[in-house]
């Protein structure tokens, strides 16, 4: 008997399809290609179509379901509700479970981001071979085996110097010298760790400054988006456990990238496996806050008490919504009341401001075709608000923005909304 | 099956990219919006140009291929479904919007444009297609013609029908046709345009369409009218009409939808109320004001026990999206849904209603009612499970029951999803034979070989 232990889990949600079709308007894939594999609807009934055992895991089957960039724009305008993500990721789970995930991931996600320190040494390596490759200013073209593929002649911010991990010490007291008002955790995300690390440190600046006591656990390690979404929950549950312990200590676990908050909260939704991880998860969720809700409903800052930095006085801006953010954790207005209420900075709304930038994570690496395409239409929005700066809370976008931005010519500077402020 | 070669041909005339023979992309273009009319095609094929289009089916022809058009799939009456196998023809790809004539009031467009996406590009000239059939989010121009398709706006602006001026077709020979025309009146001999419009891609293959415009009314103004008894929400349909007010919508929804949505989204729906009707109007914000009130003033003298006005365009936002909900809080409640599309003078709605009432009680069913009260298209839908034998056959008996109720009252089977698969059981039954028999004759005129989506309307 063939396990469908993973599809069984999502079978329910894959009922509530009712085959209505309106997922086309929305999917940016299928804006793309037209073709209704690329949809919803086509997916979850092909995924119906394995539980009721008249299709197999086939190769065409895995890239059908590998190709969903998880944005969720889908889920959010569902007539019937359908939580395509979970029926996608389950579907993937599954795969991997019955057919082993191919040599590549395999090795990146098992041996490499699965081992933190690996991870680092690996990046590392790719930044010493950086010099002998074609270069662009501060971006990369080539990177060894799997970051290879991220490559694709995209433009990469440079990997760091040196790594947050290695310029972090493992607790920050407030700066007033006074006793801390809150201790939290400082989850720091692979993106801030190896390409934003300065972003890493304005973080940790900006909460100890406001009396926050930040702790940076070393034993902490990738949040598992790339890993998880991809299918491989044994390693995710691996890492949900490393993460768990790290910032066990803790009450509230801070980060500043909006994939790593999301991933996080949703280990109780996707991994797992029995009532007692469940619990677990759970229990983790509610400590994760983005540091957009953070700073807006749990400090209260008031966005008008900020303080603008100088290089940015005069400036317009406008917000993109990462899909971790705007649909996975339901935060939207946060974000935007930083950027209104700082003095100095105009604030513009982009049109489609919450549509996918087309990075999707592993997606990218696949379907760098698709991703430009899609990424073209956000930048056609960004274009029209007649912004200098484009900010938003992922590395994961920025990542793809600054590429898209680059690749379109187009002025705009990319920046995470901390940059922005004193 | 398709020959080898044939598929290779196919490729050479649209490219390798646009023809899919995978099993799993098979699969994907098995189904439309119905539920359980599932039959998958032997080759999909997605053409860009109308010669394209006329050399597939010059192939087609030959080799007497089934040929099943389609769009967004999102039609729901088992009418893109290739019930013979063969080829689905997807126009998904011909997507462009071709002009848009602002002096003349129209727009050419491929059959392939999806209807809000039209709408979107419309909006930016002040101008709109009146058309409205509640799938505008996936539903193309191709299939939106070809299935007459209708929504809520009916009452004021009519159906599809009233809004094409002209299409070109392509003929199962292969041979492309320019009917109908760019003006608003044209009598040159028999009006062949609207014997597509309605066809259910029985006929041939629309390529392009022209449309037929209105300018974007500048005001518009939400009513919900509160009954305690659905019939009376039914006459009050008739009464404001007849009374001289002429909203664009009237819908309908009855306690069980109202109930269901308010699980859905609480918004402050009256749980308790037999039945809403939502009524807007549009046009010159005077008119609109006091074709507003007068609604009021009607809708209480024959009976609501409550009217609200939308204060504002959030407040009538959230009753809409309350109707479009409503189709959704149907089928997650049920295994099975028989979505009704029957059609009544609109002074019979109140019958209808009772019948439906009476059906649902009489072979214990839940039967709940929603749909454009204003046209006298009421959606019946009785919910079921098609895997309990017993309780499937009861709510076909009751289906049967409410269609023959519907024709007894003068109306008919569907008024906006067609026939397709899911309705040609009872289109036998309702139809003049010798009627069947001139559509069987005009249908072998135009596809001698009966390529074009066989299977459908009456076999």
């Amino acid at each position: 008997m063939k396990d469908l232990k993973e599809l069984k889990k999502i079978e329910s949600f894959a009922d509530q399809c009712m085959k209505c079709g309106f997922c086309s308007f929305f999917c940016p894939v299928y804006q793309e290609e037209r073709v209704e594999t690329s949809v919803a609807r086509g997916k979850n009934f092909l995924v119906k179509e394995i539980l009721d055992g008249k299709q197999e895991f086939t190769d065409e089957m895995g890239t059908i379901i590998g190709k969903c960039l998880l944005c969720k724009r889908c889920v959010a305008n569902c007539p019937a509700k359908t939580q395509i993500d979970r029926v996608v990721v389950g579907a993937r789970a599954q795969m991997v479970k019955n057919k082993g995930l191919g040599f590549i991931k395999n090795f990146a996600f098992r041996k490499v981001m699965a081992n933190r320190k690996a991870f680092g040494n690996y990046v590392k390596l790719a930044k010493a071979f950086q010099w002998m490759l074609p270069k662009t200013e501060g971006n990369i073209r080539h990177l060894p085996d799997f970051l290879k593929a991220l490559g694709q002649g995209r433009n990469i911010p440079a990997i760091a110097d040196k790594f947050l991990r290695d310029m972090v010490k493992p607790v920050y007291k407030p700066q007033d010298g006074k006793p801390a008002k809150m201790k939290v955790g400082f989850f720091t995300g692979c993106a801030m760790d190896f390409v934003y690390p300065e972003l890493g440190l304005k973080i940790i600046d900006f909460l100890t400054k406001r009396g926050i006591e930040v702790a940076v656990p070393s034993d902490q390690s990738c949040c598992g988006a790339a890993i998880y979404f991809s299918g491989d929950f044994e390693t995710g549950r691996m890492l949900a456990d490393t993460n768990i312990k790290a910032f066990k200590d803790f009450d509230y676990i801070v980060t500043g990238c909006a994939t790593c908050s999301s991933t996080l909260k949703d280990y109780q939704k996707y991994l797992p496996d029995n009532e007692d991880q469940k619990k677990r998860y759970e229990e983790f969720e509610k400590k994760i806050k983005d540091s957009t809700e953070f700073i807006i409903d749990i400090m209260k800052v008031k966005p008008e008490e900020l303080k603008l930095k100088k290089e940015f006085e005069g400036k317009t801006a406008t917000w993109h919504d990462p899909c971790h953010l705007v649909r996975y954790q339901n935060i939207k207005d946060q974000p935007r009341a930083i950027l209104k209420g700082l003095k100095g900075l105009k604030y513009v709304e982009m049109p489609n401001a919450d549509m996918c930038c087309g990075m999707g994570g592993s997606f990218s690496v696949y379907h760098y075709d698709l991703t430009k395409k899609i990424a073209d239409k956000k930048m056609d929005g960004i274009k029209a608000t007649g912004a200098d700066i484009v900010v938003t809370a992922c590395p994961g976008c920025m990542i793809n923005l600054i590429d898209n931005v680059l690749r379109n010519k187009m002025p705009q500077k990319v920046y995470h909304f901390l940059e922005l402020v004193e | 099956m398709i020959k080898e070669s044939l598929i290779s041909e196919f490729q050479k005339i649209v490219g390798k990219d646009n023809v899919l023979t995978s099993p799993e992309a098979l699969k994907a273009y098995s189904y439309d919006g119905t539920s359980n009319w599932v039959r998958e095609p032997d080759v999909v094929v997605f053409p860009t140009s109308t010669k394209e289009i006329s050399d597939i089916m010059k192939i087609a022809n030959a080799e007497k291929i089934p040929v099943t058009p389609r769009g967004g799939g999102t039609n729901v009456s088992g009418g893109s479904v290739p019930w013979l196998g063969g080829i689905v023809l997807c126009t998904t790809k011909m997507n462009k919007i071709l002009k848009v004539d602002k002096e003349n009031l129209t727009a050419t467009v491929e059959p392939g444009v999806v209807l809000q996406d039209l709408t979107l590009r419309l909006a930016k000239d002040g101008l709109f297609f009146p058309p409205d059939p509640q799938s505008f989010l996936g539903a193309t121009l191709g299939g939106i013609i070809a299935e007459n398709a209708g929504g809520p706006a009916c009452v004021k602006y009519g159906v599809t029908k009233q809004y094409i001026l002209g299409i070109e077709v392509v003929l199962p020979t292969g041979e492309i046709v320019n009917l109908g025309g760019r003006t608003l009146k044209n009598v040159v001999g028999y009006d062949l345009l609207h014997i597509f419009i309605s066809s259910e891609g029985t006929l041939g293959v629309i390529t392009k369409a022209e449309l037929k415009l209105n300018p974007i009314p500048p005001a518009r103004k939400t009513t919900m009218v509160v009954f305690d008894d659905v019939a009376k929400a039914g006459e009050s349909v008739f009464r404001v009409l007849e009374n001289g007010v002429i909203p664009d919508k009237i819908e309908l929804l009855d306690n069980w939808v109202i109930n269901r949505i308010e699980e859905m989204m609480p918004m402050g729906l009256p749980k308790d109320a037999d039945a809403v009707l939502l009524f807007e109007c549009d046009g010159i914000a005077e008119a609109v004001e006091k074709e507003t009130e007068k609604i009021v003033e009607i809708t209480k003298k024959y009976g609501a026990v409550d009217a609200r006005v939308a204060k504002d365009a959030d407040e009538a936002n959230k009753y809409w999206l309350a109707r479009r909900a409503g189709f959704a809080a149907v089928f997650g409640k049920a295994k099975t849904v028989f979505a009704e599309d029957v059609t009544v003078p609109r002074g019979k709605i109140p019958a209808l209603i009772n019948r439906c009432k009476e059906l649902a009680k009489k072979f214990n069913l839940e039967i709940v009612v929603l749909g454009h009260a204003g046209d006298g298209n009421l959606h019946p839908a009785i919910l079921t499970d098609i895997s309990n034998k017993e309780h499937y056959d009861r709510a076909v008996q009751a289906m049967d029951g409410i269609i023959e109720a519907a024709v007894e009252f003068g109306g008919v089977l569907s008024g906006e999803h067609g026939i397709g698969l899911e309705k040609q059981k009872f289109f036998r039954k309702v139809t003049d034979p010798v009627v069947v028999d001139m559509m069987k004759n005009v249908k072998a005129l135009f596809d001698p070989n009966n390529i074009m989506n066989p299977g459908k309307i009456w076999d």
